[in-house]
């Protein structure tokens, strides 16, 4: 709905100076129909010198048409008559720089010279105008062209400095400035997987040799027929596995029922419930799961999902220990009041409290709210910097949503931060957590968090919402 | 847009037996076969006509999996209306109803009215929930009862309004407090305005849509 709004928004601006400028409004083709005219054709004057187009190309009708009034010119005839002119609104249109200013029919009194004199400065600016806007666009065109080019070159580069330098001396080159500025601009799609499962690590020590994710499985399903009844729990989490796969990233088709990876993604959530009873499957996991097949291989994925599931931030959510909960909601409140105090203000006084927005994007580590690309480049930032950064991306996306969001009321901003927009761009996220400091005073966020930790009668003011459960 | 009133509703529910897309097709009309899994809550808002005056729906649209419970529950905080939905082809969504009514009547507010709703009515081959059985349950829990389809639109608009005549009602009974918001339920803007009782309360912010 917002989106339409600045389209309709946008184009007003666009209409709005020929609109009422010139009286009469021009379609964008019919301008450009009538700038082939002008040059050509009698009785039609270009003004503004806009060029011609190096892209034009001519055809014969231009030329025969250069030619007539080349000829005209010379002999000085009057204006061509209507039925040429019509002959020439055959013409493809072109551009929209090129307006002419017609000159009056010969059938009709000559305009006062006071008036031809406005109509011709209005009608300047209007060319102006067009050719400015034109110039802007074709920049902004060749701009992006550049930037996407610069991208593509960039990530070709930094795949070569992966492989060969930072890979094979990892221990010692991880921490260096280089790696990490490297690091923030997105890993190379074909060093990813191995990059997240280095920086995850495998402090569970599990080992792909015992085992296999098959075999995890077959017991899981035996255990569950032999103990039957008792077991009741994990056949309904059996069943919840199965109902949440064909939810999750469904319009990929690639982890439904027949999809590729459906049976893995179904054995990876089902081995962990049989690794981890004590946390079983919640709801989420699958996103997570899912995001580590696309980028590694059935047995680093398992070990990277079970490696990442039991880092202390995701542990505390995934076994949605609430106490645990609010301390992180806590400390994110902090850092967004230092960073966005108008905003953080606008949230509280409508009773906008984190969790709200939160819960959905800690637990899924935004691959469920963020176009794919965008999710796997906080992930690579996750690895990289730790929890912390989950919470920055958050003020991020609060920040480069802020103008919007200051106008909204309550209803509104938890329909917006629950569903963000789709076409959400990697570059503009990051530079707007680039801008997010995680400092408050002199404080970093663990140690924020780790006061909050300490601090046994925790302010609940913090997250009223949680607070009566 | 002004509206004279706003009511909070909750939709709960196990997971699966389609809260969101009954919510998809109450606002937006329209069916998702296979719809995203809501984590944590989501929301909905959508404007009714009840007795010529316009309500404001504001709905919270929960997560259904037992782990997310001790969540949820903070949400049923300041609910005017809850939507409790079961699967009528999955009898355990049936099964699981007493202890997700206990959760409500335990952390709503003693008013809230609870609609029950049998969803998937579309799907009658693979009933395993009995009509009678659901209108015998909310009949000895004094609940409202509707089988309804996401899927055809089938009684949604009505389960959706239905909830919101029976708690218009009640106001004008006087059963509900209206000035007091753990109600769940807030007085528009204009109308506010000639409240002096609610002059600094929150009606005010609430207001249309706001400027974007």
């Amino acid at each position: 709905r917002l989106t339409s709004y600045w389209m309709v928004f946008s184009m007003l601006r666009l209409t709005s100076g020929f609109t009422m400028r010139s009286g009469c409004f021009f379609a964008r083709g019919l301008f450009s129909r009538r700038q082939r005219e002008a040059h050509s054709a009698p009785g039609w004057k270009l003004f503004g010198k806009v060029p011609p187009r190096e892209s034009t190309p001519k055809d014969s009708r231009t030329i025969q048409q250069e030619y007539e009034a080349k000829t005209s010119k010379a002999g000085h005839s009057p204006p061509q008559p209507t039925s040429g002119r019509r002959k020439n609104l055959q013409f493809e249109p072109l551009s929209t720089t090129a307006l002419i200013l017609e000159e009056r029919p010969a059938n009709l009194p000559a305009k006062p010279e006071e008036e031809a004199q406005r109509h011709r400065q209005e009608y300047n600016e209007m060319v102006a105008e067009a050719k400015k806007r034109e110039l802007k666009e074709a920049q902004k065109k060749k701009q992006q062209m550049k930037e996407r080019f610069r991208q593509e070159e960039s990530i070709a580069s930094a795949m070569v400095v992966w492989n060969t330098e930072i890979l094979p001396n990892w221990d010692s080159m991880r921490s260096t400035r280089k790696v990490k500025d490297l690091w923030w601009q997105g890993l190379p799609p074909n060093v990813r997987g191995r990059v997240w499962s280095l920086a995850i690590g495998n402090d569970l020590n599990i080992t792909a040799g015992i085992l296999t994710l098959k075999s995890l499985w077959r017991s899981y399903v035996e255990s569950i027929r032999e103990f039957g009844a008792s077991m009741a729990d994990r056949e309904s989490s059996l069943d919840l596995i199965k109902l949440d796969i064909s939810r999750t990233f469904p319009s990929l088709y690639i982890f439904q029922k027949g999809g590729p990876y459906h049976d893995l993604l179904h054995s990876v959530l089902g081995a962990y419930t049989c690794y981890r009873p004590d946390v079983g499957y919640v709801q989420g996991m699958s996103f997570i799961a899912a995001v580590l097949i696309l980028n590694l291989e059935e047995a680093d994925a398992f070990i990277a999902f079970a490696n990442l599931l039991n880092k202390p931030c995701q542990m505390a959510f995934f076994r949605v220990d609430h106490e645990l909960m609010l301390k992180y909601f806590a400390a994110f409140e902090v850092f967004f009041e230092e960073n966005l105090p108008r905003l953080f203000s606008h949230f509280k006084s409508s009773g906008l409290t984190p969790d709200l927005y939160l819960i959905d994007w800690i637990f899924t580590l935004y691959s469920k709210s963020l176009p794919l690309d965008v999710a796997c480049r906080v992930w690579d930032v996750f690895c990289r910097d730790g929890e912390e950064f989950l919470f920055r991306t958050g003020l991020g996306m609060l920040r480069l949503y802020e103008d919007t969001l200051l106008c909204m009321d309550f209803i509104h901003v938890a329909q917006f931060l629950t569903r963000l927009p789709d076409d959400v761009s990697a570059e503009r996220l990051f530079a707007s957590i680039a801008c997010t400091q995680m400092t408050s005073g002199n404080r970093k966020w663990s140690q924020v968090f780790s006061a909050l930790m300490k601090d046994k009668e925790m302010d609940k003011s913090g997250s009223p919402c949680l607070k009566s459960s | 847009m002004a509206y004279a009133y706003l009511f909070k509703y909750i939709i709960i529910g196990d997971t699966g037996v389609g809260k969101s897309c009954l919510l998809l097709q109450f606002t937006d009309k329209r069916f998702q076969p296979v719809h995203d899994l809501t984590i944590g809550v989501e929301f909905g808002a959508r404007m009714i006509t009840i007795d010529g005056k316009q309500i404001k729906l504001q709905i919270w649209d929960t997560a259904g999996q037992e782990s997310f419970r001790s969540i949820t529950r903070s949400y049923y905080r300041g609910a005017a209306g809850a939507l409790l939905v079961y699967d009528i082809t999955r009898r355990d969504t049936f099964n699981h109803l007493t202890t997700w009514l206990e959760d409500a009547r335990q952390h709503s507010n003693s008013n809230m009215v609870i609609m029950l709703i049998g969803n998937k009515s579309d799907l009658e081959s693979r009933r395993e929930v009995k009509k009678e059985e659901g209108e015998a349950f909310a009949r000895e829990h004094g609940l409202i009862f509707m089988e309804t389809s996401a899927k055809t639109a089938s009684n949604v608009e009505e389960a959706f309004i239905n909830t919101a005549k029976e708690i218009y009602e009640k106001i004008q009974e006087g059963v509900f407090d209206i000035n007091n918001e753990a109600n769940g339920i807030k007085i528009g803007p204009q109308h506010a305005a000639t409240n002096s009782s609610l002059a600094g309360g929150q009606g005010g912010q609430q207001a249309g849509g706001g400027c974007c």
